[in-house]
């Protein structure tokens, strides 16, 4: 931290209350590595102990004060310099003075609220994190320590299943229903494909995922496809009258809940696709959103009952409007 | 084909060292539950579904109760594949892996859920797999180009087994009973089968349900099945699967002693009334079809109700009605059908191996006129050789009129017969063949037998002069024969003289038949057996019968015999006869004794005369007329015989031939020598051998010299045995040879 190699200077380690009983989860980071980081929810308190370390035992650190943070931001990746924090609190550790030895602090930030889930995608990053700064004269000593929000729903009320005759007329036609319109990230995608009318010869059907991450606004959005899941549903041509069964477990695939317009910055979609391709190679596709959260599960009911701190749990997002019933090919 | 038939059984192979190491692993405490969730997460379809009934098998294993769910889920979810060829084998690993995890009970869910499912749940899963795998064969037919067609349904047939086996782990279950077989499983099976339209499937499907399931099943479900048959696609050969199945119930009626077709299943009306729903059904059938399926029906009236004489005839009957309504007639031979309705025509015939059994049906006979001439005629053939065959006696009257009235063919020219000519060999054969039948008209009742030979006598009087000479001596024979009984009989039928009177009026108007065919030879030969049978029967005026009978054979001789050779033998004949009769008195015999010696002395060239005479002499030797009690012994005669012999012999331009005739001669005088005629003396013996001596050496050496050599050497070793031989009772005192 010093510049000259000499002076006085401090380790920073954050240690968060609980840390031994207390979940972790992974998030991917920009370059695509996945770290582990202790888990929060909306409303949780987050407290701990600040340990500063002097690196040179006997000798004094001059100071202009010592702080912790807690920061919620978004991060545009094509807009390097402005984060955007939607959270940010602070807490006083130290006035400014001078630390003789080995200090700790404790801090406390109650009830905090953190009304979106964690989030790394292809534009844009959604992160949460402590940052302790040692005010210095010349160079701070800063650390900071990411945590992890996953934001739950309640089980939806509502939640119709998605049925929907599609077709091309005289050459195919199908209906199709999936059993929900919101599953959650463990849930299974029920449904069936029956076959009205065809008229091509189809070699094969796949159901894919697809995740669509939306930034920025009006002139300036970027739409980002990507295809979580392929999942072949069907071998072979099909004649009329036949109905397929689909099955697809979505604990495997690694899905985020669905976010939609997240502060204004940014939001992250889901789509069934359902994809029929013939020999000629030619696809035939109808795209479904689906809403896709997190639910509060059993474990997490005990967590929060040792921990007195009831969380919040929000609806799901509002289903997505309803489409046209057409069958899209891609040429 | 076969590479995915091998990489099936490999990809099968590795899939069950899978299933054993996964057993391991639950027994050791991993969660399968979670195994079949993650297996589902395999991104391609077919894996996937393999891994999942892989994993779902030993689900079933480690937890039974789970059986009945996973076993909907796995059948449900193989719907994914639909590429018929995969799909075929992804189902038919299915159904081998959960062989031996079906549920085969029948205990109801009590209360709550059975989850580990009974024998009803293993026949809805396997009827679904069944259908759906059907589908997929079904549809091979219909994929591709037309041009494939024929590769396309070879291969269609390579794959057969793999539905078929459904009906096979079907017919496994054990806890099916037949109510459960009625209600639940044949209809199913059948519906699908019925309403694919396909008819690869269909006719293979049918057989297997005739040859997986238990006989018992099938008579109990019979008329379902045969309305199914109703129902499939014309191009189906219903004929064979009703045939099969029909083999196979009739075997079965014979197989299992005891058992057998049960009495409340009236087998034969149910076929007989669905086969004719079949027919009507299908206007395209074939004739030749049609006439199958009445094959196999009369083959089931044969096998289970071989007392039932009358729904053999039904067979036919309707056979004649379904002829009668396509207007067929005049089947010419060798066409499909023709062949058929031999095969039917022959059922009877070989079954009951009696052509009186046969007779007692009313419509065999009708349907006789269905075939054309070469078929009648081959069919005619058939009931004789098995008439032969069996010795079959035909006993009176009416029967003899039945089977010559169906063999009619065989007996009288025939309308549509052909212009040309038969074979002469094979119609030697086939009249030859009448010839051994007409034996076997036979009644113990001499009377019957009499009316038989009358109606024979009448059919075959009518089968022109060809077949006659076959035909109605044979009839004379029996009519001789039956002549005998009579006489046999005297003491218990006081008519039996003015029986025999008529029996050779019989003869002599049926040998009269033959002269006028222009046949010599034969009546010849028939008069003369006559006048020897009349003449050993005592009738009244057998002997005026006998007299007539060898005058007549006389006139034969006279007026119709002219090639010498065949006279020759002719009057041997007459000679012979004459010489053994004894019926004759003096009155009668001396004319006919004079009229053979100078017949035989009239004989056109000089060695017949010679061999005609030296044969006359033995008539006035050993034959005796009725006056006398002992033969003639007329050492006068028989010596002017010989003398004229001797004379003609001298007259022989061919040395040969003369010496030959010497030969005989002495032979002749030597004869008579040992007989003691006292009107040859020893010298005519010397003189002729020496003779014989003198020319013999002087012959051309050939064959007929060599035999004329041995022939005298013969005769002179015998004379040398008997000069020196003493017990002999006339001396050859006197005989010079060397």
């Amino acid at each position: 931290m010093s510049f000259f190699g000499f002076g006085q200077s401090a380790e920073v380690d954050i240690i968060l209350d609980g840390q031994d009983s207390r979940k972790t989860a992974e998030i991917k980071t920009e370059d695509g590595k996945k770290e582990r980081y202790y888990l929060y929810f909306d409303g949780e308190t987050v407290s701990g102990k600040v340990n500063v370390t002097l690196k040179k035992p006997g000798s004094k650190l001059e100071h202009q004060g010592i702080k912790i943070e807690f920061i919620g931001q978004i991060e545009l990746y094509y807009d390097r310099g402005n984060h955007h924090e939607f959270t940010s609190l602070v807490k006083e550790l130290a006035r400014p003075g001078e630390l003789v030895q080995n200090t700790s602090y404790n801090f406390e930030f109650q009830q905090v609220e953190k009304p979106y889930e964690s989030y790394t995608g292809a534009n844009v990053r959604l992160r949460y994190f402590l940052r302790v700064t040692i005010v210095k004269r010349l160079s701070d000593v800063v650390k900071e320590q990411d945590i992890i929000v996953h934001t739950l729903s309640h089980y939806p009320e509502m939640n119709n299943s998605i049925k929907m005759e599609v077709g091309i007329e005289d050459c195919l036609h199908i209906e199709f229903e999936y059993n929900k319109s919101k599953y959650h990230l463990k849930d299974v995608i029920v449904g069936k494909i029956y076959f009205l009318l065809v008229r091509i010869k189809i070699r094969y059907m796949e159901l894919a995922i697809v995740r669509r991450e939306i930034t920025g606004a009006g002139p300036n959005t970027f739409n980002e496809n990507e295809t979580i899941a392929k999942y072949e549903i069907m071998d072979g041509a099909p004649v009329r009258g036949e109905s397929i069964p689909i099955r697809l477990f979505l604990s495997g695939y690694e899905l985020t809940p669905t976010m939609r317009d997240i502060n204004k910055k940014f939001s992250v979609r889901y789509y069934l696709n359902l994809v029929l391709v013939d020999e000629e190679e030619r696809r035939y596709f109808k795209q479904q959103e689906i809403t896709i959260f997190r639910r509060s599960d059993k474990n997490r009911k005990t967590y929060q009952a040792t921990a007195h701190h009831p969380t919040r749990e929000r609806k799901p997002d509002p289903e997505p409007e309803p489409e046209e019933n057409s069958v899209d090919t891609e040429k | 084909m076969y590479l995915n038939n091998v990489l099936d059984m490999s990809i099968s192979d590795e899939l069950r060292h899978l299933e054993m190491y996964l057993v391991d692993e639950f027994q050791k405490g991993r969660k399968v539950a979670d195994l079949y969730e993650l297996v589902q997460y395999a991104g391609n379809i077919v894996p996937r579904l393999y891994l999942l009934i892989t994993v779902g098998v030993v689900y079933i294993k480690s937890n039974e109760l789970s059986r009945r769910d996973i076993l909907k889920d796995l059948v449900e979810m193989c719907r994914g594949v639909q590429h018929p060829l995969r799909g075929l084998f992804l189902r038919n690993y299915l159904l081998q892996c959960t062989k031996n995890v079906l549920p085969d009970n029948t205990e109801e869910a009590s209360g709550g859920e059975n989850e580990s499912g009974n024998v009803q749940d293993s026949v809805d899963f396997i009827q679904l797999n069944f259908a759906e795998m059907n589908k997929l064969w079904v549809r091979m037919q219909h994929q591709g180009h037309s041009r494939d067609r024929e590769r396309r349904e070879q291969e269609r047939r390579e794959l057969r087994i793999l539905v078929g086996t459904n009906l096979v782990r079907l017919s496994q279950l054990e806890c099916i009973d037949m109510e459960r077989f009625k209600k639940n499983v044949l209809p199913g099976v059948l519906e699908q089968v019925v309403n694919c339209k396909d008819p690869i499937s269909q006719e293979y499907l049918m057989e297997c349900i005739i040859q997986v399931f238990p006989d018992d099943f099938h008579l109990q479900s019979l008329n379902s099945f045969l309305r199914a048959c109703a129902d499939l696609h014309p191009n189906v050969n219903v004929k064979n699967i009703i045939i099969a199945l029909i083999d196979r119930l009739a075997n079965f009626s014979q197989n299992e002693e005891g058992s057998g077709i049960p009495s409340d299943i009236q087998l034969f009306d149910i076929f007989s009334q669905q086969i004719a729903q079949v027919i009507q059904n299908r206007p395209d059938m074939s004739p030749e079809d049609i006439v199958s399926l009445q094959v196999a029906l009369m083959n089931l009236a044969l096998k289970c109700y071989p007392e039932k004489v009358d729904y053999v005839d039904k067979v036919l009957e309707t056979t004649e009605d379904i002829f009668n309504r396509l207007n067929l007639d005049h089947l010419e031979h060798g066409t499909a059908v023709s062949k058929e309705l031999m095969r039917l025509m022959k059922i009877p015939i070989d079954t009951y191996n009696s052509i009186l059994s046969v007779l007692e049906l009313q419509h065999f006979g009708p349907m006789f006129e269905y075939f054309d001439f070469k078929g009648r005629r081959i069919m005619s053939c058939y009931i004789i050789n098995n008439i032969l065959e069996n010795e079959t006696n035909i006993p009176t009257q009416e029967q003899v009129d039945l089977v010559l009235n169906i063999v009619n063919c065989l007996v009288q020219d025939q309308n549509d017969q052909p212009e040309e000519a038969d074979d002469p060999d094979d119609f030697a054969e086939e009249q030859g063949l009448m010839g051994r039948f007409i034996h076997l008209l036979h009644s113990d009742d001499p009377n019957q037998q009499f009316l038989i030979l009358n109606i024979a006598r009448k059919h075959f009087g009518s089968g022109g002069d060809q077949r006659i000479k076959y035909t109605l001596p044979p009839i004379v024979f029996a009519a001789f024969r039956l002549a005998n009984r009579y006489a046999d009989l005297k003491e218990q039928d006081e008519n039996w003289k003015k029986k025999c009177q008529k029996i050779f009026q019989f003869c002599h108007q049926t040998i009269g038949a033959l002269i006028k065919a222009e046949q010599a030879e034969i009546p010849l030969r028939l008069f003369l057996q006559g006048a020897v049978t009349a003449g050993s029967i005592e009738f009244e005026n057998h002997e005026t019968v006998a007299y007539e009978f060898m005058s007549q054979a006389f006139s034969i001789y006279e007026e119709e015999i002219s090639d010498s050779k065949a006279q020759l033998a002719a009057i041997t004949l007459i000679i012979g006869t004459l010489e053994q009769m004894r019926c004759f008195g003096e009155e009668n015999h001396e004319p006919l004794r004079t009229k053979c010696a100078l017949a035989a002395s009239k004989l056109l060239k000089k060695p017949d005369q010679c061999r005609g005479v030296s044969i006359c002499s033995h008539l006035f030797w050993s034959g005796k007329s009725s006056d006398q009690d002992d033969e003639m012994k007329d050492g006068k005669r028989v010596s002017d015989c010989l003398k004229k012999g001797l004379k003609i012999a001298n007259q022989c331009m061919d040395s040969s031939v003369q010496v030959q005739l010497f030969v005989e001669l002495l032979n002749n005088y030597i004869y008579f020598y040992e007989k003691g005629c006292d009107q040859i003396p020893i010298q005519v013996l010397n003189q002729i051998i020496s003779k014989i001596q003198e020319h013999l050496p002087n012959l051309e050496a050939n064959e007929e010299t060599d035999q004329i050599n041995k022939h005298f050497k013969n005769t002179v070793e015998h004379l040398q045995t008997m000069k020196f031989a003493k017990d002999c009772k006339v001396s050859f005192e006197g005989l010079t040879i060397e």
